[in-house]
């Protein structure tokens, strides 16, 4: 290394610099007063009972994100999945083979024997 | 593994006022510095509303199938970030390109003038390598548990550390009295 310190040295002397900023008077009361808050005004029923489980599924497949962002991740891909699953089958049908398994044969083998005999 | 939150967050979903409390002193004051190296004065909204995110979880939180402290980070991490976005754009360059002539003579005001010029430079990096450089080098995080927090692999943690440490290095460069060797 020549002397020279790596980049991970120099950013960690750099960020050490930085003052640990304690937080303002009050605050880690003001959160507790919003748990309080939140407490009292916790909903009750059905409707929030449903209301807490999807913003407890969203926080689960996108912590933090803004509300709408899950659901909107949601619909996107339903709309593509409802798009592929109307043009797949009308493209396969296009290109559907001259024969299939399902359908009776055409020729028998037993005609062919009797015209033997 | 051992999550040493568990009882507590059980806690607060209980309705348990201590357990609530003591939470927040453990982790409201970590939350808090590090969101306000990444969004400035917005910081104790994104912290207050992190913590609201908690109280809804608190009563359903399932211990084993992710560390509490892991999880408290992301919520808060994208919640920065979601801010960030909403944010009109800046020109990251102007960040680090200030305040070069102002440096004061005083040794203990040229000390906090570079501590200025420092966060500037980190403010003017890209929001991820800032949260990577902010999660390993000022709470000193390990990386498998901020690539965790970040939700990205330890690669990438790795890739968006290596290239935030050279634009400091870069912007900083002139800051060698820390350095020692460099010029």
């Amino acid at each position: 290394m020549s002397g020279e310190i790596s980049d991970r040295d120099f950013t960690d002397r750099m960020v050490k610099r930085l003052p640990q900023e304690a937080p303002p008077p009050g605050f880690e009361a003001a959160l507790l007063a919003a748990y309080d808050a939140w407490r009292e005004a916790r909903p009750h029923g059905a409707g929030a009972a449903w209301k807490a489980g999807f913003a407890r599924f969203a926080d689960l497949v996108w912590p933090g994100a803004p509300r709408w962002a899950p659901g909107a991740a949601l619909a996107a891909a339903l709309l593509v999945g409802a798009g592929l699953g109307t043009v797949l089958p009308a493209a396969a049908e296009d290109a559907a083979p001259a024969f299939s398994l399902e359908q009776p044969a055409a020729f028998s083998l037993s005609s062919d024997q009797q015209e033997d005999s | 593994m051992h999550d040493p939150d568990a009882e507590d967050v059980a806690g607060a979903g209980r309705g348990d006022r201590a357990a609530t409390a003591r939470l927040i002193a453990r982790h409201a004051p970590k939350l808090l510095s590090v969101a306000r190296r990444m969004l400035g004065g917005e910081a104790e909204d994104a912290v207050q509303e992190v913590f609201l995110r908690l109280w809804t979880h608190a009563a359903h939180w399932q211990p084993g199938r992710a560390k509490f402290e892991t999880w408290l980070y992301r919520v808060m991490l994208n919640q920065c970030y979601d801010r960030l976005r909403r944010r009109p754009t800046q020109p990251l360059e102007a960040a680090s390109d200030v305040a070069d002539d102002t440096v004061p003579a005083d040794t203990r005001l040229e000390a906090n003038a570079q501590a200025q010029e420092i966060a500037r430079a980190l403010e003017g990096l890209p929001e991820r390598q800032r949260a990577a450089i902010l999660l390993c080098h000022f709470q000193e995080y390990g990386n498998v548990e901020a690539a965790e927090m970040m939700g990205i692999s330890v690669e990438a943690l790795e890739s968006l550390l290596a290239r935030g440490r050279r634009t400091l290095r870069t912007r900083l460069a002139h800051l060698n009295d820390f350095t020692g060797e460099r010029t």
